[in-house]
């Protein structure tokens, strides 16, 4: 079981699949992660995102659950997501799986709200719960949400991505970030369920506004010391968050019957907070040392083939 | 399937080699993965190159950890090696199966199959890990973590859907001649049991070996392991591949 890949494709290096003979054309890196890398390719005039893997049985099993989604999603409402599933020989002569996905343009969560303003939190999160709620009623938590694992597009339309954490509801949740992680709060089980998604989105309001306390916090609480009430303490210091303690506290306690219900209750509190609410600046430590401090929080953990530390 | 998990921070100085012990803890099926953990500087030499010759004998992995990375390395080398170990089953199946002996060399869809299957596998399997910790003078600051660290594992292991338990052992024992005690027999639920690690240390030696010998001893004795003929993975592939 190989790990990391060290090579890089350069620009205009050509991807010839060897089971569908499809070409693609290599632009850009677009991101990595421990699973793999995800590079911006081209084909027939059309942009896609492919992730690249040295690990065939890790790759083929979010593939796995992506295409078990996109029987779900046959009705063709949705565009589809996962486009191609192949293999390539690398010029280091080994065989590399992958799998080609729509390309989501976009920006990363804190890129898109340092740039176009907090004014648009209300409005990304709820597409977020849009898109969880989706997920939701196809039996499927998503895992590990966190800050890097949404993308925003034009008008704070949100997206998913590394599907990698997607777990059927009932079993063990397959990838998580500690600090997302119910589990790590003492606030209950790693079994999939919607709730285990609401509660990481919950971390993730409180990531976004006051990223520095919620490190000092995970920092120097004891573990039988972690708990949902330590969260919403933290939350009613920040202007913004103490308008949604009610909407917070019902994520991370579990009190949310179902996703549907969360997104009309982020609703309300989207009309009040409209009205009431002064726009809220960007967090100055925002512009700049976001990225730093959100890759020191993050210490994901695998369930099964995920790469070793 | 059967784990032993030994969290240690030093060198065995009595008793029967852990690596021996840790071979035949293989030979009987049982994988030995080894953690050394690490407050500040490190295991010295002699140390790591002890903890990766164990996990080699005992078909496991060997990791060294900081206590703070402690919880994530216990849990990443149970899960690597369950997931190893029905790979392993797997890739024996499909070399009869299908005359192939790596997934690699599938085409897409029965890749596909193989994998949903490890997958199925991974969350379903029986699964017995008996954590084995080094509780010498120098692991006493280190005990909280190790403990936390035990309780992680618990609850990810709680939330599979196949029936995980685990024990809990440290070595030295209290009275002399104990190589080992155990602390929690079987359970698939660690809360509420409080502090169940010894914080006092008692004796000077490190006999992890012998401890090593006790565990597999532990899980051989039909008493505590009734009835349960453990090799779930294999012979299950052809019923799934064929
Ligand atoms: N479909 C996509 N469109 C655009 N960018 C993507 C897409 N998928 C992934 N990325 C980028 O690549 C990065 C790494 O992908 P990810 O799936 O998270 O990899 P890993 O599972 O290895 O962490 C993401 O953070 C994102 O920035």
């Amino acid at each position: 079981m190989t790990t990391s890949f060290d090579w890089k494709l350069p620009r205009g290096t050509l991807i010839h699949g060897k089971w569908k003979q499809n070409r693609y054309r290599v632009e850009r890196l677009l991101g990595e992660g421990a699973n793999g890398k995800v590079f911006l390719v081209e084909r027939q005039r059309t942009w896609y995102a492919m992730k690249i893997s040295s690990d065939a049985v890790d790759l083929q099993s979010e593939v796995n659950v992506l295409q078990s989604i996109a029987k779900q999603r046959q009705a063709g409402r949705h565009e589809a997501y996962l486009i191609d599933v192949d293999d390539f020989r690398n010029s280091d002569g080994v065989d590399y799986p992958f799998y080609v996905m729509r390309y989501i343009r976009g920006m990363t969560l804190f890129d898109y709200l340092a740039k176009q303003g907090m004014d648009w939190f209300p409005v990304v999160g709820y597409s977020l719960l849009v898109k969880l709620a989706q997920l939701h009623s196809e039996q499927w938590t998503f895992g590990d949400l966190k800050v890097e694992n949404v993308l925003v597009g034009d008008y704070g339309r949100a997206e998913l991505v590394d599907y990698g954490g997607v777990t059927g509801f009932g079993k063990s949740v397959r990838q998580f970030t500690e600090i997302y992680d119910r589990g790590y709060w003492n606030a209950g089980s790693r079994t999939a369920d919607a709730k285990y998604d609401l509660f990481s989105f919950a971390v993730l309001c409180i990531q976004i506004h006051e990223s520095r306390r919620l490190a000092a916090l995970t920092a120097s609480l004891l573990p039988q010391n972690r708990a949902p009430e330590e969260l919403l303490k933290l939350a009613r210091v920040n202007p913004v968050l103490r308008t949604m303690e009610d909407w917070l506290s019902k994520a991370l306690r579990g009190e949310f019957a179902h996703t549907q219900e969360a997104a009309k209750s982020w609703q309300q509190w989207q009309h009040k907070h409209s009205r009431h609410a002064p726009s809220a600046p960007v967090p100055r430590w925002m512009k700049g040392l976001f990225v730093a401090s959100a890759a020191l929080l993050a210490t994901t953990i695998y369930w099964l083939l995920r790469a070793g530390l | 399937m059967k784990q032993i998990l030994l969290i240690t921070d030093g060198c065995s100085n009595v008793g029967v080699s852990p690596v021996v012990a840790a071979a035949q803890a293989f030979a009987e099926g049982i994988t030995v993965n080894v953690v050394g953990v690490l407050d500040q500087g490190d295991l010295g030499e002699f140390g790591s190159a002890e903890i990766e010759e164990i996990a080699r004998a005992g078909g496991g992995l060997s990791r060294l950890a900081h206590t703070r990375q402690l919880s994530q390395t216990v849990q990443m080398l149970t899960r690597k090696t369950v997931v190893q170990t029905i790979q392993q089953a797997v890739h024996r199946e499909l070399k009869q199966v299908l005359g192939t002996s790596s997934i690699e060399g599938l085409p897409p869809e029965k890749r596909s199959e193989v994998v949903r299957v490890i997958d199925e596998l991974g969350e379903t399997t029986k699964l017995k890990v008996a954590l084995l910790i080094d509780a010498s003078a120098s692991m006493k600051p280190k005990m909280q973590a190790v403990e936390e660290a035990i309780r992680d594992l618990s609850l990810s292991l709680q939330a599979r859907q196949g029936r995980s338990e685990i024990a809990v052992f440290h070595f030295p024992g209290s009275a002399h001649g104990d190589d080992c005690m155990m602390d929690l027999n079987w359970t698939a639920d660690v809360r509420g049991v409080t502090q169940f690690l010894p914080r006092l240390q008692m004796r000077g030696t490190t006999p992890t070996g012998p401890a090593l010998m006790h565990v597999v001893d532990f899980f051989r004795t039909p008493s505590q392991f009734l009835g349960n003929n453990n090799d779930e993975t294999d012979g299950m592939m052809s019923d799934y591949v064929v």
